[in-house]
């Protein structure tokens, strides 16, 4: 049985612009993969293609078992895509919309009415559901736009960072529902380029950059198959004398240039050894962290760049 | 397909709901720039029938007779000026002068009575120069009751010119009769005389023939009575002629006797001679006699009865009345404005106004309305979201067409009503036929909204591009005013114009007030302009969507 997303050797140019050149993944039912990459690395081309609203050059695409593009109409009411804008009416109320997009994805009009019903309780919009939404605060905005992507239950969500910009708790909210999605069997996809969001939401990542996968796999996978160790950063009132760590064992200074001292660790176990080690070296320890290699440095480690690249192409974004 | 374009077509009428200050732009606009339009453009068409827009029209009448009476009925009863009597020529000038009014008219003393008696008098029309509209109108609208009034004076004449032709044509008709009968009458008479004098004729040859049998009958006896009487005179003579020769015989036997003194023997005296004619008629025959005295044709024949000649009837010659001749009077040569259509002649400046400027917000509506709304979709982002769902494209621009469509319906209808209401607009003979053009000019307009949406490059340019393409279409297809004030060229160019069609339509039902199968053609007209719009918009519109793509 094919997956609800199926993208191989995917290819779009925009001119002599390429913005994808062979990408391949997929989404199986149930699953939450996340689809990182700075702008320009081909995110919003690939959900374009999979959403049905572009067309690409090359590959083979599939959602919920509909190839595209031929299969696209039938593609389409399997889908929910939930845009990085917040693409909804702005002077309709919450329901209004909720139900208009029930609707325009053939439910019927008393299973519209229920489905938006429900995806208000699940967003937590139900007390506000008459406001107009442009009364509706910025994380409102962002949860009922979630809602509109997702209420008719979609069997393959497609997500474009869909919490840019959301306060903590609205964020939380969003979790919870794109898990719930996942749970009753959606395959959602979600790009960001918010290595926390992956690696709070996403079993496995797709890592793009400049329209090509640079890597896939678990998060924790990713972070090791790029030889990222932990870091121990170490801010001091005086500077440490030079060979101050030559006594503890698994730790190497790792940038001396940095205006903090950063240790590379094999092991996060020897940092009450390296804090003893500055201690007694004269160091006035004003501040120690111990921090962990993230996918953003493994993107980094990976492709030299990092996963906020404001100087991206633009073609793609 | 059609779940899908109902519900794209409730969320965009809820859109539009929502748009409180689009739809009093629809609504609240398009009523005030009518009004003020209509009542600032009041004179050029005429004035709209309630007097709102009525110039003051200052009267005097110094006159007083029925001229001047006429007048002011007249213009009492003329809802294209507002006539205030005044009571001399000054105070109508002063008033002039004061700007007070355009115009001011004056019946001059003696009008009527000059105008009575066959002579020329004039009306007065003090103007304003500069108020050259008010002027003008006012000076038509003196023209025409001058001629008003010209024309049921000669009228009158004419009526009793008419009363003394009828009177002498029946008094000829009477002579003529009475002639007839006159010469009847002789005709009568001559064949009566004629039969007297035959009768009498007759009577005289009756007579004469009893005349002359009774005269033979005398005669015969007059010739018996001649013979009887003769016989002794003939006895007489006879015996006289025997008597003498006896008494030659003897006076010769006496002479011979007396031998030689028979010379001796005096001669015997001389018998009286019997007179030659006696003798005759003693010898003659009697009856000859008779005959001679008395011829038997003798009798006087009665004269002949000569009764004067019949004296011809009189020819009775009457000369041949002439007919009384026609009117002398020159007929008065009316104007006879008869609109072809049987509408009134006098046009509700807002019958043009209403649909006109109706049509231009209509315009304004439904072409920014489309365009605007389809750009609002774009950059909210709702019009990529619903192409991902099932509903076509197509269904989505139909949706946001029908609904601008139907608002666009509802706002000519409701403009309509305030006309009719506010303005005395006509609504022709067929109401329901407003919906045609209507209908027309809605589709051709939202279509026309989605090629301007497809063809503009941003939000910023649908604005003048827009304004410039409706008021472009408003002023050429005679929105703002008459089209035929418009040159040749330029109405002849109208005609590749939705608004030129529109208007033709309303003003065929509204001011012509033809019925709904006059405006069918327009309508089609309208429905093809759509149609060509909707086609190109929904190429262009697809193609922009899809270009990015």
């Amino acid at each position: 049985m094919a997956p609800p997303i199926l993208v191989e050797a995917l290819r779009k140019s925009y001119g002599a612009q390429l913005a994808l050149g062979g990408v391949s993944f997929e989404v199986a039912a149930g699953e939450i993969v996340g689809l990182l990459g700075p702008n320009g690395a081909g995110k919003s081309t690939t959900l374009g293609v999979l959403a049905t609203l572009l067309r690409f050059d090359a590959g083979r695409v599939a959602v919920a078992g509909h190839a595209l593009p031929a299969g696209a109409a039938r593609a389409r009411r399997a889908l929910g895509l939930v845009p990085q804008q917040v693409a909804v009416y702005p002077t309709l109320g919450a329901r209004e919309n909720l139900r208009f997009f029930a609707r325009a994805f053939g439910l019927g009009r008393a299973e519209a009415a229920r489905s938006a019903a429900a995806a208000l309780d699940l967003v937590g919009l139900a007390t506000r559901a008459h406001e107009p939404v442009a009364w509706l605060s910025g994380g409102m905005r962002r949860r009922l736009n979630l809602a509109c992507g997702i209420l008719h239950r979609p069997a393959v969500v497609l997500l474009d960072e869909p919490v840019v910009g959301v306060d903590p708790q609205s964020r939380e909210r969003i979790f919870e529902a794109i898990e719930t999605l996942a749970q009753g069997g959606a395959a959602v996809l979600y790009s960001t380029h918010q290595m926390e969001e992956a690696e709070r939401l996403c079993a496995r990542v797709v890592l793009l950059d400049r329209g090509r996968v640079v890597a896939a796999g678990t998060p924790a996978a990713l972070v090791a198959g790029a030889g990222l160790r932990p870091i121990l950063r170490l801010r001091t009132g005086r500077p440490l004398p030079p060979g101050w760590l030559a006594g503890v064992a698994g730790a190497t200074l790792a940038d001396p240039s940095a205006p903090e001292t950063t240790i590379a660790v094999t092991d996060t176990a020897t940092a009450p050894a390296i804090l003893a080690a500055a201690l007694r070296a004269g160091g006035d320890v004003l501040e120690m962290a111990l921090v962990r290699p993230s996918l953003a440095d493994a993107f980094f480690a990976l492709t030299g760049r990092a996963l906020r690249d404001e100087d991206a192409p633009a073609a793609s974004a | 397909m059609l779940a899908g374009l109902a519900a794209a077509l409730g969320k965009d009428l809820r859109l539009l709901a929502r748009d409180r200050v689009g739809l009093v732009f629809l609504t609240v606009a398009p009523i005030v720039v009518i009004s003020v339009a209509g009542l600032s453009l009041a004179t050029l068409y005429g004035a709209e029938p309630r007097g709102g827009t009525a110039p003051v029209l200052p009267v005097a009448d110094e006159d007083g007779g029925w001229v001047g009476r006429a007048v002011r009925e007249r213009l009492a009863d003329e809802p294209s000026v507002r006539a205030r009597p005044v009571a001399t020529a000054e105070a109508a000038r002063a008033l002039v002068q004061a700007k007070r009014a355009a115009a001011a008219l004056v019946v001059p003393a003696g009008a009527s009575e000059a105008v009575g008696g066959g002579r020329a008098a004039a009306l007065v029309l003090l103007t304003d120069p500069v108020k050259t509209v008010d002027v003008a109108y006012v000076r038509a609208l003196a023209q025409e009751l001058r001629h008003g009034l010209e024309a049921a004076a000669v009228e009158r004449a004419r009526h009793e010119l008419d009363a003394a032709r009828a009177q002498a044509a029946d008094a000829r008709a009477r002579f003529v009769h009475a002639a007839d009968d006159l010469h009847r009458a002789l005709d009568d008479l001559g064949a009566r005389l004629e039969a007297m004098r035959a009768d009498a004729e007759r009577r005289r040859a009756a007579a004469e023939r009893e005349l002359r049998a009774a005269l033979a009958e005398r005669q015969a006896a007059a010739r018996a009575r001649l013979a009887a009487a003769l016989a002794p005179l003939r006895a007489f003579l006879a015996e006289l002629a025997a008597k003498r020769q006896a008494f030659a015989e003897w006076l010769a036997a006496v002479r011979e006797r007396a031998g030689h003194f028979a010379d001796r023997v005096p001669p015997p005296p001389e018998p009286p001679r019997v007179p030659p004619a006696l003798e005759e008629l003693a010898s003659a025959d009697p009856d000859a006699v008779a005959a001679r005295l008395v011829a038997p044709d003798g009798a006087p024949a009665l004269p002949p009865l000569a009764p004067p000649a019949l004296p011809a009837a009189p020819s009775l010659d009457l000369p041949a009345l002439p007919e009384p001749p026609a009117g002398r009077l020159p007929g008065p040569l009316a104007l006879e404005e008869t609109s072809v259509t049987g509408a009134p002649r006098r046009l509700n400046t807002f019958d043009q106004n209403v649909p006109g400027f109706g049509v231009t917000f209509l315009l304004l509506g439904v072409l920014l309305g489309v365009s605007l709304g389809l750009l609002d979709e774009d950059e909210w982002g709702t019009l990529e979201r619903v192409r991902t769902t099932p509903i076509p494209l197509t269904a989505v621009l139909v949706a946001k067409l029908a609904a601008r469509a139907a608002v666009g319906l509802v706002q000519m209808a409701l403009l309509f009503v305030v006309g009719r209401l506010a303005f005395g607009v006509s609504l022709g003979p067929e109401p329901w036929a407003l919906f045609l053009p209507t209908a027309g000019i809605v589709f051709a307009g939202t279509a026309f909204g989605l090629v301007v949406a497809a063809a503009a490059p941003g939000r910023e340019a649908v604005l003048p591009l827009g304004s410039i393409a409706i008021m472009t279409m408003a002023a050429v297809g005679g929105c703002w005013w008459p089209i035929d004030l418009e040159p040749d060229w330029m109405r002849r160019a109208a005609l590749a114009l939705p608004t030129t069609w529109a208007m033709e339509a309303y003003n065929d039902l509204m001011i012509r007030r033809q019925p709904a199968g006059a405006v069918l053609g327009a309508t089609a007209v309208l429905l093809a302009h759509g149609a060509v719009y909707l086609a190109v918009g929904l190429l262009l519109f697809r193609r922009r969507v899809l270009r990015g793509s």
